[in-house]
């Protein structure tokens, strides 16, 4: 059984971007909805979450702004940033082809 | 910009470190709240809930430092650590750091004095817009005129300037000496004649007040005066109401136009510019090479471009005017490099002395850090062990060799304010106003930056070779060994190479030091065939309208000659149109020899032509070889008479017997008289930068008087105590003359090689500071060595080894090392010496028996520095070595 932290390099990033693509979100969300949406296949070690969302912090694909949460505290939202937007949808575009020539080798070889 | 964003996001993260941090840990504490409060909403124990969220987190501390890592902080903070920390093993070991340090500031220092020579006199000699389109323009006759002589005949500047494609503006000048009429005193002045569109080639304005109109360039129109701002202050106190105010300059009336902004000094820093006003009749010329040209290229037209455009037509005008204009050449040469010729191999040389004794400087501080890296293995290995990689080592060596290089910098910063003040005033100001860029040698942005650069450079340098040279540690190996730490043979012989090359560059900088020098001492007697102590010389001009005819000349100059003979103490008075190391070139002509026209058109002989007075020989005490010179028989209504140079007569009568033989100026058909050689006197060397003595021809003063001269006098005491008499002399005959150029002979000679001088000092500082370099090289690798062979040497003297034995074997290798050092750089100085000796024509010549010397001064150096380890090593005594571990 492969660990989520196997995930390919630079996965995490274009998951996290994705993520908070509609709404701002915390870390702790972001986590949640991974595990969610990908119905408990892809499971982010939590802690290795923050590292990534500083890294982009730093590259600016994303920024933090500090709200408060559904229950009332106070926590730290990442949003994408215009360049963000434009990464996100190049790299989506790449990551498609790329599983989609995957799957084509798969079937036909 | 999105670099210069996130370097702003990283220092706001370094500052406000703490608030960042604690933002970290709300985020992370959140988060796991979030966690905690999840599982217990499925039913676990608080206690249960929060060991789950820990788990499924990870360990919080590694997360924290990879978020400080992802935020970029660590590799600033790492880096000020490691500044901190070389800071205080700098402190540590005071005298490894002042050691080290001036060792550099040296190298570095020597670097920032002569570039800030290059940067003033190479680069930037003059301040004008544009000065690469800036040419010099001249017509050049085929015959070795020097570089003084480059002029242009005022009919083909006419024809240059109406059909040419190549220059934007062509202008013309002429220095002239004025005598300033002020308050019925007269002062001798220079100035210069310029084309009313001179300033508009240069593109400068006044800084008040007007430039010329073309009709000014008119005769009679032509009274108008444009004054520098030097001469503006001296002479005017710097009031702004003289403009329209009138000023006496050779007993004519001129009006103040304009004045000049301050660094505004070409072509020399003259007092003031009047227009060039030539006649119709001298416009018309083409047979006098008589006015300096200069021109601004075109923009886009290149100096080569301008060149072939020139060389066309210079052919063209060869056609035309085949009298005058055959075999002239019109030629173009940046303004710039106008001065190259000198300048260029000297301070090249002298700023690559200086790159060498820097890289002395490296060689000596790379040896001293590794042998200090040796103690420091265990700390090294101490650092490697807890997880420092290679990068983070090397950051750490180059951190600590940037602090020195910085420390080093900023000394040699400090000093070069010093040494570049001694270096400006080290030559008189009379010659250095001469040398376009000299008053600008100063530390300016330019050499700042250089310095900076070169110091960051040799710290950054060494750093790497720092981590180079300890790369590969085993951690495992060297924290189990006990004692000082020991040295791998690669280790050592990297080191030794190091020497090796301390010893050839010093090598090569003492035989470059010593060329140079023996070339200025070799200039400085260079000045043959002449005496030129208990001399006084005074330049003399006459206006042109008050003495306009010869026999006015010849009156003025008979009346000088006897009223200054007949002072006591002066034993001879004469006149010379340019006397020896006056650093101009004389003028040069063309002369035809009476009899078979043995020479091919090509080789038409040249000479240079000086006008002297009967006793000028007697002066100066040149030698009389064959035949007469001249006397005051030779008056204006007898036989034209000659008197050539020694060197003149040997190439064009070489089986003797030149006296009676007929010469003329010019060539066959020139209407000058035919002159009869009545004797033969020794050789003169002009100036230093002459390669040999030219063949001269002197006409006698009374038969072609001239204008301007130069009075020479003989005295029996301290020439200088002479000066007023001869003031006195001058205003009996004529009140408004005035004297210029007043000076002994013998101090115009040191002044007229004083570059040269300061040159020799340099090389000979450099040479020095090469020698103690390379000694205390020798002298550091030797003594590292014996400390490190100790236990050796204890076990071989409780062998029975002798003093003698042990005295061989330290010797023995400082004379390896250096022997290995002399051969590699044997051949390498001769080359160096070889291209010197070309480069720096007259001055400096190859020579085998000062480069043995040198070579025999670096072996005993060594051995010196040799002797005293090995000297520690025979008071070894066995049982201490044998127990000191």
């Amino acid at each position: 059984m492969s660990k989520p932290t196997d995930l390919v390099q630079g996965t995490l990033d274009l998951l996290i971007l994705k993520s908070i693509a509609l709404a701002p979100m915390h870390g702790w969300a972001i986590a949640q909805r991974i595990r969610h949406v990908s119905k408990d296949v892809l499971q982010v070690n939590q802690g290795a979450l923050y590292p990534a969302l500083h890294r982009l912090e730093q590259q600016h694909w994303i920024t933090a702004e500090w709200g408060e949460s559904e229950n009332n505290r106070r926590a730290k939202y990442y949003s994408l940033t215009k360049s963000g937007k434009k990464y996100l949808q190049s790299e989506q575009a790449n990551w498609e082809r790329l599983s989609a020539a995957i799957g084509l080798v798969l079937k036909r070889a | 910009m999105r670099r210069l964003q996130s370097i702003f996001h990283r220092l706001r993260n370094l500052f406000h470190k703490d608030a960042v941090e604690r933002e970290t840990d709300q985020e992370l504490c959140f988060h796991l709240e979030r966690q905690i409060a999840e599982h217990a909403a499925v039913g676990m124990s608080p206690e249960e809930a929060r060991r789950a969220a820990l788990l499924e987190f990870g360990g919080v501390e590694q997360f924290k430092e990879e978020c400080r890592e992802a935020r970029g902080v660590n590799r600033i903070e790492s880096l000020l650590a490691d500044l901190r920390y070389g800071f205080r093993t700098l402190r540590k070991s005071p005298g490894f750091a002042v050691v080290s340090v001036l060792t550099l500031a040296l190298g570095i220092g020597a670097n920032a004095a002569i570039f800030s020579m290059v940067n003033a006199l190479l680069l930037h000699p003059y301040s004008f817009r544009n000065l690469d389109s800036l040419v010099r323009v001249w017509e050049d006759r085929g015959i070795d005129e020097g570089y003084d002589a480059r002029y242009i005949a005022p009919a083909d500047v006419e024809d240059l300037r109406s059909s040419n494609g190549v220059f934007e503006g062509l202008t013309t000048y002429n220095y002239q000496s004025f005598g300033l009429g002020m308050e019925g005193d007269v002062q001798p002045i220079l100035g210069c004649r310029v084309s009313a569109n001179f300033f508009d080639v240069f593109a400068v304005s006044p800084a008040a007040g007007r430039l010329f109109v073309a009709a000014e360039e008119q005769p009679g129109a032509d009274q108008v005066v444009i004054l520098s701002y030097g001469s503006w202050q001296r002479r005017f106190g710097g009031d702004p109401r003289v403009l329209g105010k009138t000023i006496s300059l050779n007993g004519r009336v001129y009006t103040l136009v304009g004045i000049m902004p301050k660094d505004f000094d070409y072509p020399v820093p003259v007092e003031l510019w009047v227009p060039l006003a030539l006649t119709p009749g001298e416009k018309a010329d083409r047979t006098q090479l008589s006015l300096n040209a200069l021109a601004r290229l075109k923009p886009g037209i290149t100096v080569s471009q301008a060149g072939a455009a020139l060389a066309g037509f210079s052919h063209r005008l060869e056609r035309e005017y085949p009298r005058t204009n055959a075999g002239r050449a019109t030629t173009l040469l940046q303004l710039r490099k106008e001065l190259y010729v000198f300048t260029l191999p000297l301070f090249l040389l002298l700023q690559a002395a200086a790159g060498f004794v820097l890289l002395l400087a490296c060689a000596n501080l790379a040896n001293l850090v590794f042998a200090r890296m040796i103690g420091r293995q265990r700390e090294i290995a101490l650092r490697a062990a807890l997880g420092a990689g290679r990068g983070r080592l090397g950051q750490l060596f180059i951190s600590e060799t940037l602090l020195y290089s910085f420390a080093a910098g900023v000394a040699a910063i400090v000093a070069s304010f010093a040494s570049v003040r001694a270096l400006r005033n080290s030559i008189p100001a009379g010659w250095t106003k001469w040398v376009p860029g000299w008053d600008g040698i100063r530390v300016d942005g330019n050499v700042l930056a250089f310095t900076i650069l070169v110091a960051l450079g040799v710290g950054f340098l060494l750093g790497l070779a720092t981590v180079l040279h300890t790369s590969r540690v085993e951690p495992n190996k060297t924290l189990k060994e006990t004692g000082t730490g020991t040295v791998t043979r690669a280790k050592r012989r990297v080191r030794n190479a190091l020497v090796v090359a301390q010893v050839m560059f010093a090598l090569i900088l003492l035989v470059c030091a010593g060329l140079t020098i023996q070339g200025f001492g070799r200039l400085a007697s260079v000045y043959q065939g002449f005496e030129p102590a208990s001399v006084l010389r005074v330049e003399i001009s006459l206006p042109k309208n008050s003495y306009s005819d010869k026999v006015k000349i010849n009156n003025f100059y008979q009346q000088l000659l006897r009223g200054t003979a007949s002072l006591s103490g002066v034993q001879h008075a004469s006149l010379i149109t340019n006397p020896p190391a006056s650093n101009i070139d004389s003028e040069t002509t063309f002369f035809t020899m009476e009899g078979p026209a043995a020479l091919k058109a090509s080789e038409v002989p040249s000479a240079d032509l000086q006008i002297a007075s009967p006793d000028f020989f007697d002066t100066l005490k040149i030698s009389s070889i064959v035949g007469r010179v001249f006397s005051d028989r030779d008056g204006s209504d007898s036989a034209r008479v000659a008197v050539i140079s020694r060197g003149m007569a040997n190439r064009f009568w070489p089986k003797g017997g030149a006296p009676g033989h007929r010469i003329k100026l010019g060539p066959q058909d020139s209407t000058e008289p035919w002159l009869t050689i009545v004797g033969v006197v020794g050789d003169v060397r002009q100036n230093w930068w002459n390669p040999s003595t030219r063949p001269v021809i002197y006409k006698p003063f009374a038969q072609v008087p001239q204008r301007s001269m130069t009075l020479l006098l003989r005295t029996s005491s301290n020439p200088t105590s002479y000066i007023s008499a001869v003031r006195d002399v001058v205003r009996k005959i004529d009140l408004g003359i005035a004297l210029r150029g007043i000076n002994t002979l013998e101090e115009e000679v040191a002044d007229s090689i004083a570059i040269v001088r300061i040159m020799g000092i340099l090389m000979g500082i450099f040479g020095v500071v090469a020698l103690a370099l390379s000694s205390l090289g020798v002298y550091g690798v030797l003594s590292e060595s014996v400390a490190q062979r100790t236990h050796e040497i204890g076990i071989r003297l409780a062998l029975g080894a002798k003093p003698r034995d042990l005295l061989k074997l330290i010797l023995g290798q400082a004379l390896k090392l250096t022997a290995i050092g002399l051969v590699i750089a044997v051949p390498c100085a001769v080359a160096i010496s070889r291209a010197m000796a070309s480069l720096i024509f007259g001055v400096v010549s190859v020579d085998f028996a000062m480069l043995g010397g040198f070579t025999a001064l670096l072996f005993l150096v060594a051995l010196g520095a040799g002797y005293l380890p090995a000297r520690r090593a025979i008071g070894v005594d066995p049982m201490v070595s044998l127990r000191y571990e």
